[in-house]
């Protein structure tokens, strides 16, 4: 044994920290099974939207034709009253009776300029035959031009069933489905929630759910944070 | 690194112990140390393994099992059987999953109309229930930008806009989800052919081929496609049964998702969920090739764009605007408020 225990070997100038390496991995096994942090994944609370909030159903609801209007057990068109009572005067104000109604259609702002006076139970039109409540769209169309041939085209207004244009199933919603005819105009609504990914430029408390919570809080299932005051709704 | 046991001629001498020549002390505890150092390190780099639950390896089935579309009808119909076992074991829910080919003759294309939207979000949620999309961590395929009126320029959307109340008069809505675009970045990167153009157009994946690489999701311009990057939860009672193979059935983590036109619902002649659910009416789907349908009169009477046309995508999703702005006269029109665009 000529050389020294402690001189290093200039052949394998590598090899002293060697040994090293074992303890190191040793440590990182450590590290990594007891102390390392589980890796998150974003989540969120769950939000559940009532299927009642997404049915594919029409805005509103259409009239019979004639419109029947039921008080108790009987039956009444507009015409039974309307025998009685002319309203020559076209004013909206000082009404006793449809009081519910609010009219909201801009220069249309008389009954009259759509519901006939020689027979309520039609609306107007131009050859003072009057159009059946069925013929809603050319009703409207008198003014809105531009926009029922869009709705003829299919390029205004909504259609269910099919989207093959000879389906027998398919079925375009006509105005007074989506549109309220005394006050077309949609009224504003909240929105659904948003996104809960991560905003850029903001905290992550930002997009926290509702109820508090870290940002990376786990999965607390349907009853979770944001869902359990809407309650499990679904198929 | 080397870690010599055997010391070899380099030594010399014989070691101390004098059993061996070449054969030390010292160098055994080195070989020793390190060995099991390294022994411990695979041992902890392979602890999650631990963690994992029981269905997460896959069957046998499973892990044989062919492209979709080297699949016989034979071999689908296991594959399909398989997929309502594994349904019906983790949900309690016994599905109806079913192939649904592409109609000869068709091209779908989606349009939105600007005009109408009012960003009420109704449409990503009908997809969530619709398409068995995971609530946590949440996937969602529609994405609704909130745009300040007289911009075009997508950077300025913002998406968690949390209003009491929408529209807002100085922003307009659009809506992005996949666009099926005729000429998909997406196919060209998938490495492994996972995700393909059918004859519609619709743009679909093989989620049993998807090896989660997420190249397709960097590669679409239009941040259509989401990664599962944790086992997706859906919550008791809101599965939907109604499944297509290539489209809602629930998926794993690690594979890629994203809107596939409710083909299980539109290759049968409905309407996508996303435009059932919609309050305005903004959103319209058909074919192409139809010249009475919806799709064909907004192409040929409507002002459509497409979204990053220059990208050379050629989307199937168009957006139009009605002629004169709608409602609400007193707030600005486009062009007029805020900044002015590019």
């Amino acid at each position: 044994m000529t050389r020294h225990h402690e001189h290093p070997d200039p052949e394998r100038p590598a090899s002293r920290p060697a040994w090293l390496v074992g303890p190191a991995f040793g440590l990182l096994a450590v590290w990594f099974v007891w102390f390392a942090p589980a890796p998150q994944i974003p989540a969120s609370g769950s939000v559940q939207i009532g299927k009642a909030a997404l049915g594919p159903t029409a805005r509103a609801t259409v009239k019979a034709d004639p419109p029947i209007t039921r008080v108790g057990a009987y039956e009444y068109r507009c015409s039974d009253c309307h025998r009685l009572f002319q309203n020559e005067a076209e004013k909206t104000v000082g009404r006793v009776q449809h009081t519910e109604i609010v009219l909201d259609h801009g220069l249309n702002d008389r009954c009259l300029y759509c519901h006939s006076q020689a027979d309520r139970d039609r609306l107007v039109a131009r050859d003072g035959a009057g159009l059946s409540y069925a013929q809603i769209p050319e009703l409207c169309a008198r003014c809105h031009g531009t926009t029922y041939r869009d709705w003829q085209r299919g390029t205004h207004g909504k259609t269910l069933g099919s989207w093959r244009s000879a389906s027998p199933e398919r079925r375009r919603l006509t105005c007074s489905e989506c549109h309220d005819p005394h006050a077309p105009a949609f009224a504003p609504e909240a929105p659904l929630p948003g996104p809960h990914t991560a905003r850029m430029g903001e905290p992550p408390a930002g997009h926290r759910p509702e109820g508090g919570g870290p940002p990376s809080a786990p999965f607390v299932g349907a009853g979770g944070a944001r869902g359990s005051g809407e309650g499990g709704a679904g198929r | 690194m080397t870690i010599r046991i055997w010391e070899g001629k380099s030594a010399g001498a014989p070691g101390p112990c004098g059993a061996e020549p070449g054969f030390t002390r010292r160098g055994f505890l080195r070989g020793a140390t390190g060995a099991v150092g390294g022994m411990a390190a695979l041992a902890a780099a392979l602890s999650p393994l631990r963690d994992l639950p029981d269905d997460a390896f896959p069957s046998l089935e499973e892990f044989l099992q062919k492209h979709y579309k080297e699949m016989t009808p034979a071999e689908l119909a296991d594959a399909m059987e398989r997929v309502r076992a594994e349904v019906e074991g983790r949900y309690g829910v016994v599905p109806t999953v079913r192939d649904y080919p592409p109609i000869e003759g068709v091209r779908f294309a989606f349009a939105l109309n600007l005009s109408r939207c009012i960003g009420c979000r109704k449409c990503v949620h009908a997809c969530v229930e619709e398409n068995n999309l995971s609530r946590s961590p949440e996937v969602q395929y529609i994405r609704v930008l909130e745009m300040p009126r007289g911009t075009m320029d997508l950077a300025r959307g913002d998406h968690h806009y949390d209003r009491a109340e929408v529209p807002d008069g100085g922003h307009y809505y659009l809506p992005v989800q996949c666009h099926q675009c005729a000429n998909p970045p997406c196919v060209k990167v998938c490495p492994v052919g996972a995700t393909w153009q059918e004859s519609d157009g619709i743009v679909v994946i093989d989620y049993d081929w998807c090896i989660g690489c997420r190249y397709c999701e960097a590669a679409c311009p239009y941040w259509a496609r989401r990664f599962n990057f944790a086992e997706p939860t859906i919550p008791d009672g809101g599965l939907n049964p109604d499944m297509g193979y290539l489209s809602n059935r629930p998926r794993r983590r690690g594979v890629v998702e994203k809107c596939h036109f409710c083909l299980h619902r539109t290759r049968r002649g409905e309407m996508p969920a996303c435009l059932e659910v919609c309050p305005v009416g903004a959103r319209k789907f058909g074919d192409v090739l139809d010249p009475q349908s919806e799709v064909s009169q907004i192409l040929r009477t409507k002002r459509v764009l497409v979204l990053k046309e220059e990208v050379g995508t050629l989307p199937r999703f168009f957006y139009y605007f009605d002629e004169r702005y709608p409602r609400d006269a007193g707030s600005p029109g486009p062009g007029e408020g805020g900044e002015a665009g590019p």
